[in-house]
Parts: C-alpha cells; sequence; structure tokens
C-alpha cells in the first residue's frame, strides 16, 4: 500500500477563506454595446435587411458612425476613470468560466435580486425575488435585455443603454446607487466608473429646433467652449452665432399625457409623484404590500433630476448648426466621436411659434400600463425626447403613437413602410383621438391631401417623401408644403427595416422637433442599429414579450420545430450540391411538404386560420398548387391579393394562405390562429419574430385557453437546422420555448397524403433538378405587401386607391363573383366549373390576361421582381 | 440451395443512407447489397471505416452555432 | 450483505466471532421481522419447530417469513437443527448468537468495538473539524472522479494518492488517461454520483474489500474492521495499538476517503461521521455534509430556462465539476453559478458514456424549490432537445450477421424465414426480393439442408 500522507487537521486548511490569489488578468477586448449586441458573422451572405449593399458614401458614413461608437466605448470611458483598473479576475482559461466567487455578499443578499458582472457588464436577476419587478423596471431602463425566460433573466449595461437611460433623465449616481441596492455583492468598481464616466459625456448636449433653426444647447459653457474649437463642428456652425448665446433655463414638472389615469384624475397628486418617481413601470405597483421601508429605500434614488435643480436656475448655452442635412449629421456624429452624445428634446408646451393642434385622446381611450410606462420615458421634464420605442407585434404600437401626438398637440407627420399602413394609422388616429378628420390627411402615390387649417396631420410613407426622380407636379407641391413648416412630431413606423440612407433624407428635408421611432424589434443582421440610435434617438422602452402574453395583451403561442426528414434521393443531391440549389432542396424534401400538408389538414380541421411562409416563390407555388390553396408573393397583383386576404379574413372558402415574404410585416390579419414557416431568410431572427408578430394580435387570444400555433418546418441534416438554431435564439430569449417534433403522429395515414410514393418522389426530384438559379434562393424583394407603387403599371394601384381603404364587409360581396379567382388560376382541376361563373366579370377577364403573361414568362416576370427594387 | 453471405447490416434513415451511398460512390468498397430505405448491408471489415467517413460527413453536411463564447443571444 | 452472503461459511464463522460485526449485519438488516426473529431465538436458548415459527407470524406473511429464514441461513445466522424423529426447527449459529449476546451486554474483554483511547494525545478533534476533513477529503474523491479541474479553494490541493484512483478505476468508476493520471468518468460513475453518500461509501468499501484480495489482505480483518468502523463513536479518537497489521494499512487508506482521520506519528485514529454512520440508517451524515455534497434529498439549487441557461446555487467545487460535465458555465459568483447547456456539451457528456436520461434525471432531482412549482419540473422542450442530442449521435445501428438469398421458390424463402424469425435470429426481410438477414445462420443451415432432403423426399 501507498506511504500514508501527513494529515493533521490544521493543515487540512479547515474553514479557510475561499478567497483565491489574485491572477493575472486576462487580456479581453470590450465589445461596444448594441453594434456587436445585434451583428452576426453573416457568413451566409444576403444579409441585408433593407437594402442592397450600400453605395461608396454610404459605406464612408456608416464607418463614421462606427468610429463614432468605438469612441464612447466601454473600455474608452473606463480608462478615463482611475487610469486602468487592476482586475481582480483570475485567469479563466484554466476553469472555463469568470470566476468572480471572491466578491463578497451582503449579508442580506437573499432579499437583493441582482448579480453584477463588471467584467461583461451583464446583470443576472432573480425574477422570483420580492424586488424583482423594481429592478425590473430599472434595468429596462438603464440596461439592454439580453434574455427573459422565466427565473433568471439577463441584461447588459451598454453605453446605448446608459445613454438612453440618462436621456430619459436618470444621472449616473441614480443609477449606480439603485444598481447598488439591488445588487447581492457590493456593486464592483468597474462598473461603477463606468457608469458614472458616461454621465459627463451623456446628457449634457441637446439639439433644439427654434425657429426653423437647429442650434446645440448645453447647459455647461466648457462642453460648448471645446466643440466650437474643434475644425470640423465649427466648420458647420452659422459663423455669426459662433459667439455662444447664453439665456436662462426654464424648468417644469412631467408632461401629462392623455389616456393615462392620471390624465382621467383617477389618481390623486401623492399617486401622481409616486408614479414619476418609479417610472410607473407597469409592475411597480405590484408588490408594495409589505414591502415597506425597503422599498423606499429603492425607490428614493430611483427620483427623476426634476427637484434639485430648481434652486440654482441654470443656465443654457447655445450655437446655431448650418442649415442642411449634412452639416447637421456631421456635428451631431462629431459629438458623438468626441463623447458628446446629442439628445433631441422638444419643449412642445412653449413652443408658441408653432400653431396648436386641436387633438385629445377620446374619453374611452385607456393606455395600458406598459403603453403608459413608455411614453413616461419619451414625456420626462414636460419635454418631448427623441428615441425608440420597441413594442412586440399586437401590442398597441399605434396608440402610443397616437398619445404622443396627442401630448405634443402640434404638427405631426406620419411615415410608414406601405400605403396600406397610411390608411390604418389614420383610421387609428380617427378611432383613438377626437382629431377632425379634415386636420389628418394621406400623402401617397393615390392620394394627395393638405389639411386646411394652420396645422395638422400628414400620414405618409418613406418612399413617398424620399423619392427624388419624377415626382409628379401634385407631388412636389406636397413635398414644398412639407419641407415648408416645422413639425412637432414625427413618427416613425417599424423603424428597424428602413435603411440609414432614407432616414437621412427624411430629416434633413423634414423639420421636426422631435421623433418617435416604433418597432417590435431592434434585432438587425446588420450593424444598423447604431446609426438608428443616432439617427432616431436612443431606445426609450422594449417590452418583456412573455409578461405581454402572461398579460393577455398579445395571444399566447405555441412553437414547435418540426425536423423532416430527407429522402434518400433528396439527400444525395443535396451533398452532391454546393451551390445555393442546396436551399432548394431542404425547402422541397417530400417529407416537408408532407408534414406542412398534415399541419394544414389538421389545423383547418380545428377550424383555425392558417397562414403558410415561404420565402422562397418557386416552393411557395409549388406547395399551394399542389394543396390548391391560394397563395400571394410579390408577383400578385394587387387586386388579386386584396381579394385573397378579404377571402381569408371573412369567409369560409379560404382558410389557409401562402405568403412570401412580402407578407412579413405590416400585414394585419387578427383571423390568422396558425403560422406554418416552410422557407425562410437563413438565420434572421428578425424575421422569426416578425412572423411571429402575425399572431400575437390574433383575434381569439383572450378565450379561454386559447393558443396559437407556429410551426418551423425543418429538413433534418441540412444547413436548416443551423438557421433554424439561429432564428430562433432571440424568441427562445423571450422565453419562447421550440418544442422539437420529430414525428408528427398519424401522418402516414392521411388520406391523400402527397409523394406518398418513390415514383412521385422522383417525379418532384426532377422537376426541382430542373429549376434555374432563379428558384434557389429566397424572393428577391423589398417591398412589402402593399407597397406596389413601383412594382405595378399605374392602373392597378389606382384600382387599389379606391378600394384600398375600404376593407369594409361591404367590399366582400362585390368582389364575390370573383372570389375564387385565385382557385380558378391555380387549381386546374377547379377551372371548368368557375368558368361560367366568372365569364361576366369584366375584372376577371383583365386577371385573367395577366395570368397568361405570367404563365408564358415566369422567368420574365422574376426578373422584373428583381429589377423593382 | 440459397445463399449466405456473410456480412453487417446497417439500419439508419434514408439521410444517412444517402451519405453511405455517396461514400461508397468513390471505390463502391463498402456496400454488399442495397436492401431498401432504411438498409443496406456493408463488409464486415469496413465498418469502422465508414463510422468516421460518416461523422466527417455529417460535420460538412450541416454546421452548428459556434459554442456562444460571449455572443449572447447565441 | 450480498456479499456476505457469498463468503464461506468459515469465513462468516470467523467474522462472527467479532460482536461488532455481528452488531452491524443485525443492524443492517432489512426487515424488522428478522430483527424479530433474530432476537427471540437469542434469548429463547432453543431451537424452534417450523410450525411453531408459522405460528409467530400473520398467515398473510407466511411468504415474507420464508423470504426472511432462507436469507438468514445464507447468512449463516440460522441454521436447521435436525434432530431424528422431531420437526424440523431452526436455531441461531452458536457463534453469531454468542458475539451478539456480548455485542448486546458489553460484556467480555474482546476490543471489537474499538479501544477509546482516553488520553486524547495532543489536543481533542472536535466534532465540526471532523465534519469538515471529511467533507473535503471525500469532495476531493468525488471531484476527481468528474476531472475536477481545480483544487478546491482554500486548501493546499488534496492530493490523491493512486491507490485511490487505482481504486476507482478498479470498480469502472472512471477511466484513467495516462497522461497526467487525470480521470474520465464513467456511465457507471456517473451514476455512482447520484446516489447518496451513504450508498457511495457502502459502494467505495465493497469495492476496498473486493480489491483487498487481490492486494492478499486478510478479507476477515478486512470485513470486521469495517463492521467495526460503524460502531464506533464520532468524537471519540480510538488507539491503533491492537489493530491488525491489515488493519492498520486499512487505516492509511480510509484516511484517503475522509472515512478516518488519521495522523501516521499518533498512537491514535479518528472515525468520522462517515464511518459511524455506515451501519446505521439514520440520516445523521446527511444533514452534516448535504450542503456540499451531491444526494438525494437536498434541497434542490438548479435553475434550467426554457433557454438552455442554467443557473445553479452552489458554491461546492464538486457540483460545479458536476455541472460542468454536460454544460458550459460561463460566470461564478460566491453563490451561483451560471451557463447553458448545448448540443455540444451534452454530446461531449455523452462522448464520456453519461447518458441523457443521466443528466436529465441529475437536472430533476436537484431542481430548485422555484421550479418545483411547475409541473413539469424542468422545461419539457429542453428536456426532448436533451435526449434529441443523444439520439443525434447514434445514427447509425449494425448488426453482424449473415444475409440469405437465391432462394428457388417462396415457399423455400417462406418457410426458412418463419423458421429465422422463430428461432429469434431474424433481424430484417423483404418478402418481395426475398432476401432476409440473420445475427446467427447455424441453426438456419441445418434447417435449409434438411428442408432440402425432406422435399426431395416429397417430390419423389
Amino acid at each position: 500500500m501507498p506511504p500514508k500522507r501527513k494529515a493533521t487537521v490544521s493543515a487540512r486548511g479547515v474553514g479557510s477563506a475561499k478567497r483565491l490569489a489574485s491572477g493575472t488578468a486576462t487580456p479581453r477586448s470590450r465589445s461596444i454595446g448594441s453594434s456587436d449586441e445585434y451583428t452576426e458573422d453573416g457568413e451566409y451572405g444576403n444579409g441585408s435587411e433593407a437594402d442592397g449593399p450600400p453605395p461608396a458614401e454610404e459605406r464612408r458614413r456608416v464607418s463614421n458612425i462606427q468610429k463614432a461608437v468605438k469612441a464612447m466605448s466601454v473600455e474608452n470611458l473606463k480608462s478615463r476613470g482611475k487610469g486602468p483598473t487592476k482586475s481582480k479576475h483570475e485567469a479563466t482559461a484554466s476553469i472555463g468560466f469568470s470566476n468572480l466567487s471572491y466578491l463578497d455578499l451582503k449579508p442580506d443578499h437573499e432579499k437583493r435580486p441582482l448579480w453584477v458582472d463588471a467584467k461583461t457588464d451583464k446583470i443576472i436577476l432573480e425574477n422570483f425575488s420580492p424586488f424583482a419587478s423594481r429592478a425590473k423596471d430599472f434595468l429596462t431602463t438603464i440596461a439592454e435585455p439580453l434574455s427573459r425566460p422565466a427565473y433568471l433573466h439577463e441584461y447588459r449595461l451598454t453605453s446605448n443603454s446608459l445613454y438612453a437611460a440618462i436621456s430619459v433623465g436618470l444621472e449616473a449616481e441614480d443609477i449606480v446607487d439603485t444598481l447598488d441596492k439591488f445588487s447581492k455583492t457590493p456593486l464592483p468598481e468597474e462598473t461603477r466608473n463606468f457608469i458614472m464616466n458616461s454621465s459627463k459625456a451623456y446628457g449634457k448636449l441637446k439639439k433644439v429646433l427654434k425657429n426653423s433653426k437647429y442650434y446645440l444647447e448645453t447647459p455647461e459653457n466648457s462642453i460648448l467652449q471645446e466643440l466650437v474649437q474643434d475644425a470640423v463642428i465649427s466648420a458647420h456652425l452659422v459663423s455669426s452665432s459662433k459667439d455662444i448665446i447664453t439665456e436662462k433655463a426654464v424648468k417644469k414638472g412631467p408632461a401629462v399625457i392623455p389616456g393615462t389615469r392620471e390624465a382621467a384624475g383617477l389618481i390623486q397628486q401623492v399617486d401622481r409623484q409616486n408614479n414619476a418617481q418609479s417610472d410607473g413601470g407597469p409592475s411597480g405597483h405590484a408588490n408594495d404590500a409589505g414591502a415597506g421601508k425597503d422599498d423606499e429605500m429603492f425607490l428614493a434614488t430611483l427620483r427623476e433630476e426634476d427637484d434639485d435643480e430648481d434652486e440654482d436656475q441654470k443656465h443654457i448655452h447655445s450655437v446655431e448648426i448650418l442649415r442642411d442635412s449634412a452639416s447637421l449629421e456631421r456635428v451631431i456624429e462629431r459629438c458623438w466621436e468626441m463623447g458628446y452624445p446629442v439628445l433631441e428634446e422638444y419643449d412642445h408646451e412653449n413652443d408658441e411659434k408653432n400653431a396648436t393642434l386641436d387633438i385629445n385622446t377620446t374619453s374611452k381611450t385607456r393606455l395600458r400600463d406598459y403603453q403608459e410606462t413608455s411614453l413616461r420615458k419619451m414625456f420626462g421634464n414636460s419635454r418631448a425626447r427623441s428615441g425608440m420605442i420597441v413594442l412586440p407585434c399586437g401590442a398597441g404600437k399605434t396608440l402610443v403613437g397616437v398619445a404622443a401626438a396627442c401630448t405634443i398637440k402640434k404638427g405631426t407627420l406620419v411615415l410608414c413602410t406601405s400605403s396600406m399602413s397610411v390608411v390604418q394609422w389614420r383610421q387609428e388616429f380617427l378611432k383613438w383621438s377626437n382629431i377632425d378628420p379634415d386636420d389628418i390627411a394621406i400623402f401617397t402615390a393615390e392620394s394627395k391631401q393638405k389639411f386646411s387649417r394652420s396645422t395638422g396631420i400628414i400620414v405618409s410613407t418613406y418612399s413617398m417623401v424620399t423619392q427624388t426622380r419624377s415626382r409628379s407636379y401634385d407631388a412636389q407641391k406636397m413635398m414644398d408644403f412639407m419641407t415648408e413648416r416645422e413639425w412637432g412630431l414625427m413618427i416613425l413606423d417599424e423603424v428597424h427595416v428602413v435603411p440609414a440612407s432614407i432616414f437621412r433624407k427624411v430629416t434633413g428635408q423634414l423639420y421636426t422637433h422631435c421623433k418617435l421611432g416604433l418597432t417590435a424589434t431592434l434585432l438587425r443582421e446588420d450593424d444598423k442599429i447604431s446609426d438608428l440610435n443616432l439617427l432616431v434617438g436612443p431606445k426609450l422602452y422594449e417590452a418583456n414579450w412573455m409578461e405581454l402574453s402572461q398579460q393577455g395583451h398579445i395571444a399566447t403561442v405555441q412553437c414547435a420545430e418540426v425536423w423532416c426528414p430527407m429522402t434518400t434521393e433528396f439527400y444525395q443531391e443535396y451533398l452532391r450540391e454546393k451551390s445555393r440549389k442546396r436551399g432548394l432542396l431542404y425547402v422541397m424534401n417530400p417529407r416537408k411538404f408532407q408534414a406542412c400538408q398534415f399541419l394544414i389538414d389538421y389545423h383547418e380541421k380545428r377550424g383555425d386560420k392558417t397562414i403558410v411562409f415561404s420565402d422562397n416563390v418557386y416552393a411557395l407555388q409549388s406547395y399551394a398548387k399542389k394543396l390548391k390553396k391560394f397563395f400571394i408573393y410579390g408577383g400578385t397583383g394587387q387586386v388579386e391579393r386584396m381579394r385573397v386576404l378579404e377571402n381569408f379574413q371573412h369567409s369560409e372558402v379560404v382558410n389557409t394562405i401562402f405568403l412570401s415574404k412580402i407578407g412579413d410585416t405590416s400585414l394585419d390579419l387578427p383571423e390568422a390562429t396558425c403560422l406554418i414557416q416552410i422557407s425562410s431568410h437563413y438565420g434572421s431572427r428578425r424575421q422569426e419574430a416578425q412572423r411571429l408578430g402575425r399572431i400575437l394580435r390574433a383575434k381569439r387570444r383572450n378565450d379561454e385557453g386559447f393558443n396559437a400555433f407556429f410551426y418551423s418546418l425543418v429538413s433534418k441534416d441540412t444547413q436548416e437546422m443551423y438557421y433554424s438554431a439561429k432564428r430562433q435564439a432571440f424568441l427562445v430569449d423571450q422565453g419562447y420555448a421550440f418544442k422539437v417534433i420529430s414525428h408528427l403522429n398519424g401522418i402516414e395515414n392521411l388520406p391523400g397524403l402527397a409523394y406518398s410514393t418513390a415514383a412521385e418522389r422522383r417525379e418532384l426530384l426532377q422537376d426541382v433538378m430542373l429549376q434555374n438559379e432563379e428558384s434557389w434562393g429566397v424572393e428577391q424583394i423589398q417591398d412589402d405587401l402593399f407597397s406596389g407603387r413601383s412594382a405595378h403599371p399605374k392602373g392597378k394601384v389606382t384600382a387599389l386607391a379606391k378600394k384600398g381603404p375600404k376593407r369594409t364587409a361591404g367590399m366582400l360581396s362585390d368582389l364575390s363573383g370573383a372570389q375564387d379567382m385565385a382557385y380558378i388560376e391555380y387549381n386546374k382541376s377547379r377551372n371548368k366549373e368557375l368558368k361560367v361563373q366568372t365569364k361576366h366579370n369584366p375584372l376577371f377577364r383583365k386577371i385573367e390576361r395577366d395570368r397568361e403573361k405570367r404563365k408564358a414568362a415566369r422567368l420574365e416576370q422574376l426578373k422584373e421582381v428583381r429589377s423593382m427594387r | 440451395m440459397p445463399k449466405a453471405s456473410k456480412g453487417v447490416l446497417v439500419e439508419c434513415d434514408p439521410a444517412i443512407k444517402a451519405i453511405i451511398l455517396k461514400i461508397d460512390q468513390e471505390k463502391n468498397e463498402y456496400i454488399v447489397e442495397d436492401l431498401d430505405d432504411t438498409h443496406l448491408m456493408v463488409k464486415d471489415s469496413k465498418v469502422q471505416a465508414l463510422k468516421a467517413k460518416l461523422d466527417e460527413e455529417l460535420k460538412n453536411a450541416v454546421s452548428y452555432p459556434d459554442e456562444d463564447d460571449d455572443s449572447d443571444r447565441g | 450483505m450480498d456479499y456476505l452472503e457469498s463468503l464461506q461459511g468459515v469465513t462468516k464463522n470467523q467474522l462472527y466471532k467479532q460482536p461488532s460485526t455481528v452488531l452491524a449485519v443485525f443492524r443492517r438488516m432489512q426487515s424488522h421481522l428478522a430483527k424479530n426473529l433474530v432476537m427471540a431465538l437469542l434469548y429463547m436458548g432453543r431451537p424452534i419447530a417450523v410450525a411453531d415459527l408459522d405460528s409467530w407470524v400473520r398467515p398473510d406473511s407466511i411468504k415474507e417469513r420464508e423470504i426472511t429464514v432462507v436469507q438468514l441461513e445464507r447468512l449463516a445466522i440460522l441454521s436447521v437443527v435436525s434432530n431424528p424423529g422431531k420437526p424440523k426447527a431452526y436455531s441461531l449459529t452458536k457463534t453469531f448468537a454468542n458475539s451478539l449476546r456480548l455485542a448486546l451486554t458489553g460484556g467480555g474483554n474482546h476490543l471489537s468495538f474499538g479501544v477509546p483511547c482516553s488520553d486524547p494525545y495532543g489536543d481533542p478533534i472536535s466534532i465540526e473539524d471532523l465534519d469538515e476533513y471529511a467533507r473535503e477529503q471525500w469532495e476531493s474523491v468525488l471531484g476527481y472522479m468528474v476531472g475536477n479541474p481545480w483544487k478546491p479553494t482554500g486548501s493546499k490541493g488534496v492530493e490523491l494518492s493512486e491507490a485511490v484512483t487505482n481504486l476507482l478505476a478498479f470498480g469502472e468508476l472512471i477511466t484513467i488517461q495516462s497522461k497526467g493520471r487525470k480521470a474520465q468518468i464513467t456511465q457507471k460513475g456517473f451514476a455512482f454520483l447520484l446516489q447518496d453518500v451513504n450508498a457511495q461509501i457502502w459502494e467505495i468499501l465493497m469495492l476496498y474489500l473486493n480489491r483487498s484480495a487481490d492486494l492478499r489482505m486478510e478479507r476477515v480483518e478486512v470485513l470486521s474492521f469495517l463492521f467495526m468502523l460503524g460502531s464506533l463513536e464520532l468524537g471519540q479518537s480510538y488507539g491503533k495499538s491492537n489493530l491488525t497489521q491489515t488493519q492498520t494499512l486499512m487505516v492509511g487508506d480510509l484516511t484517503e476517503f475522509g472515512i478516518i482521520l488519521d495522523d501516521e506519528s499518533s498512537p491514535v485514529f479518528y472515525p468520522t461521521r462517515l464511518a459511524t454512520t455506515l451501519t446505521s440508517d439514520s440520516g445523521a451524515l446527511r444533514s452534516a455534509i448535504s450542503s456540499t455534497t451531491v444526494e438525494a434529498g437536498t434541497p434542490g439549487f438548479i435553475v434550467l430556462e426554457t433557454n438552455y441557461r442554467i443557473y445553479a446555487y452552489t458554491s461546492s467545487a464538486l457540483q460545479i465539476s458536476i455541472l460542468q460535465l454536460f454544460s458550459n458555465l460561463k460566470v461564478r459568483y460566491p453563490n451561483m453559478i451560471a451557463g447553458k447547456i448545448s448540443r455540444d456539451s451534452v454530446r461531449r457528456a455523452v462522448a464520456q458514456g453519461i447518458t441523457a436520461d443521466q443528466i436529465i434525471s441529475f437536472l430533476d432531482t436537484h431542481a430548485h424549490p422555484q421550479m418545483r412549482k411547475t409541473n413539469p419540473v424542468l422545461p419539457p422542450t429542453v428536456v426532448d432537445q436533451i435526449r434529441l442530442w443523444q439520439i443525434e449521435g447514434e445514427r447509425m445501428k449494425t448488426t453482424q450477421g449473415y444475409l440469405f438469398r437465391e432462394f428457388e421458390d417462396w415457399q423455400e424463402y417462406d418457410r426458412t424465414v418463419k423458421y429465422a424469425k422463430d428461432i429469434g435470429v431474424l433481424e430484417w426481410k423483404n418478402d418481395s426480393k426475398w432476401l432476409f438477414f440473420v445475427h446467427k445462420h447455424e441453426q438456419l443451415a441445418s434447417f435449409v439442408k434438411a428442408d432440402k432432403a425432406r422435399r426431395a423426399a416429397e417430390g419423389r
């Protein structure tokens, strides 16, 4: 036996300290906030989400912005502190994780909900802690939510998120104190420095619009002095005003937002203040009972800056910027580079130059808690701040926009992605507010109205206001009308899909005091999110999907990933192919087709309305035709689109429709309760979230036990599995759980199951292999469903313009004669029986002609579709 | 008189079979008999080599997201 | 007990000379019936007839009685007294009865319960220190098994001797990589980890016992020392002077596991709680070590989210090492460690022989009370996925055997394939191609020949 060891108790170090000796710090690169957050490796190409590769000028700008953002990187900020901080972290290489176990736990750590990691700036929140809801309100203000499932949430402090926090009125000291109070361990010095240093730079500089002139404004003269001496900035200033203008600052309490309970007088003064202090989060009131003194402790630090500054009436110093869009942007960019991100604020209550718009929410309009919270972030100290509000689809973004307009009460511009959305926005304004219908006008290709009185609302599309060539006389007059005046508020709908170049044009041409960007998700697979921060403003609020779902504001969704094995023949070809044709093989996998057929059948029998999404047009058509279902893609005419959608919504004839990528956004189909995805845009998390959004507003969402369904059909052992995992990442971190279904029970027994014989499958494979490059990938089209403006000859568009706005039941009867149009077009077996019926309809003959044309040259058309871009 | 030949029965799903067919294509040194969609008979001596090649091919066919070193949404 | 049963009669007899052994065996008896039976017989002083025995138990428990008797017989505790002319009767074996009487009354001068040392030789060691020591030793053994990549915090690092690592390898709980003697846990080893400490210690001791034969140690001495351990008192030091040479060696070996605390230079040793609770069925040991050791019955500490993130409220190096077997840990706080379960981490575990079910059962057993509020406890999507990740590695099933083909006609094929099926060797068949595959062919070959001959005869 081996020799015995010396073993005495003392040598064993009983009860010795757990603290590890400090090792050497591993050098590491700091990520730079959201630009890193939203970037992907982009190896699967085609990641351009919004437009093609940027022109040279665009690229230069992008890189400038990146430089600017980098200048604000965490590393820089931290090193601005007390010189290089000596890291306590031990080298992690040997143990594979970062070890912070040397931190001391506070004695009452169990009551405190947070852990803070100074190394990654990540914060973990215990969602079951008694103070979780308060901590969550606080964290959504100061940090970027990373994951929010059931028990533990993760957030990250980034320079962008702190910028947003400070711009909504928090002060660095408050952030540090509150974070420390919520934290189980004393707040790490590094984190403290990071936040404190941010405050020096953030929130001190504002861009304001006065009398159609833009000014840089700050309470600290020294900052302005520094800026004025900068060569780049001074080059873009109005020369005469290099002398700094100084005036006394005016301070006021928070603005009253119409539609909130306080506005309705339901809450008393005391409560009101409380609300303002805690930023009035939806759950802010939830856990009050029993929290007692600790509550006070936590709350006190959340107070906004209001009180302190009243006494020493501060002075405001400002300089005027040259009035052209390039100068404006360059100055703002340069300020970022110099570490002074610019805020945009609008003192709408004291704006006497611009006429006040008579608008208020109707007495019936009630904002939901989270809508109220988001607006509080926007209206803090009686001013309106520019920024973005992120709410999932179906959570009432439009109402937030309407309420913002009702608060500012000045001329308002609304820009949307499609003419259909334009119509919807106007309707929503009329529904939620008391605005005079004459005061709200539409500017689209078909309609160029103005408001008659001194101020009002104009709803338009991004493309209308940015189009440069071949503008009609009417349109030009309309543009002149819009560019001549100052606007109080500009609402930017679906702000994440619009390329930065468009924003530049928009902000360059139109003078607006305040910009509000609305979106369901700020995800972009490229790094354009930091552009948005610069061009629109910080993210003011981001809702928690799971919470809204639990509260019944959006539908509960069952998500599933259905694994479809590849057949031997298809997989052999897949292995042989190296090109993008692989994509077609996994989409057209007969087993996937069968799964799709089975699910459609199952959900139709349940009474669900199903949308099947396919990015690939060849697959879309093949599936839809074989299954005898209606479909819409980029090449489908407007009239036909409308007809199919009408029927889907209001008739039993159409329970399943196939949509291409054009249906991803801004399509409001509350009847839909089931989604099946057969082909997608690679690993796009945004598309996944957007598609899920199509069923979140399901009409039946509040029925007892109602579930919507979201299926993603994936061919096993192919690249699709990889993309699928990527795509789900965002939703999974929101708390959605994707169930893997590796076998659909009973699929073998489905009557009429397609491709059940080897011969049929071979035939399909042959057909697939014959397809040329055009059919391989996803639909190359940037349109959404209704922005057919440039895609179709004028005549068609006019037809839509007449019918578009009237999405009423009356329309159904108009169209009933031709409601089976898509059937006729694509389903040969039923063609004959419907011909007699439809011959009389002149509209049909027109469509028929179109169909012939399409049939004759599908390839031509695909090229056409491409050229539409 | 029926014949009996020695070998290894491979049971797998159709996709794996496709890979094995592909591997065999080069020199036809693995497969004795293609039995049906999910079965093959291969040479006794080649089973280990086949397994190794299969793993390799599978890796090529699908790549999975890298282990999320520090990517948060990964 | 099973081990005990397997011993030769002589060995058992030798063992039973030690009152401590007998007491330990008595205490470990599973059924109350057995205990009652033994106690009754002990003081009856004469054999009892089978019929009388039956009258002791309720009629519906006759079966239980029989099992008990058989078991006691196998343990050589009970023996049949054959007395011609009289009915079959049982009595306790003499050695066992004597020893048990001694153990219970405390009589005799056998030193079987160890020699308590009244002079504590230096400062006495507190129970707390003993517990801490036992915990640390035992954890480092388990930690080593899971490939513990770093030394337990605070200590200078517990170096395990080759005797320990070899024993673990001997028991197939780990495999040892020649380079650096790093351990790789086996499926059996992972199952071992999932047991409670008491069962773990017993398993280790059984391994020790089995291996002691290879090392030419006196088995009876080993066994009686082990039984003696269970009867010692926590916090009391015991003299080493009366131990045999084998037993002195054992003191050293068991020290490595934290079962005993011993200093070579000292004339005394201390049993730890791991030893003193060996033969008792009390959970005393559990509560003492539960906060740091993996076992059933402790409050859960793991939160598993639907996004595959895992948060474990623990500061135990051992638990962290176990988690690290199947997850990627990211950051460790003083009271919690966060990580993520991924395809790679699960496949890595599977490659080491840990099954998806073991991972799931570990997560389930140790789920945080917050998770227990829901049913099912673990997110089903994650559970499914872990299983699927395991299956992913099992894409190809291979069976060695023979392919039968070229049958002359359908009847010949049909009869043969049916026969193959009947004798359970058929693996696959295709009725349209007249092909089938079997994993054994000898019987079939003769069947085919016989069939051929028979048909030839018929045809004539």
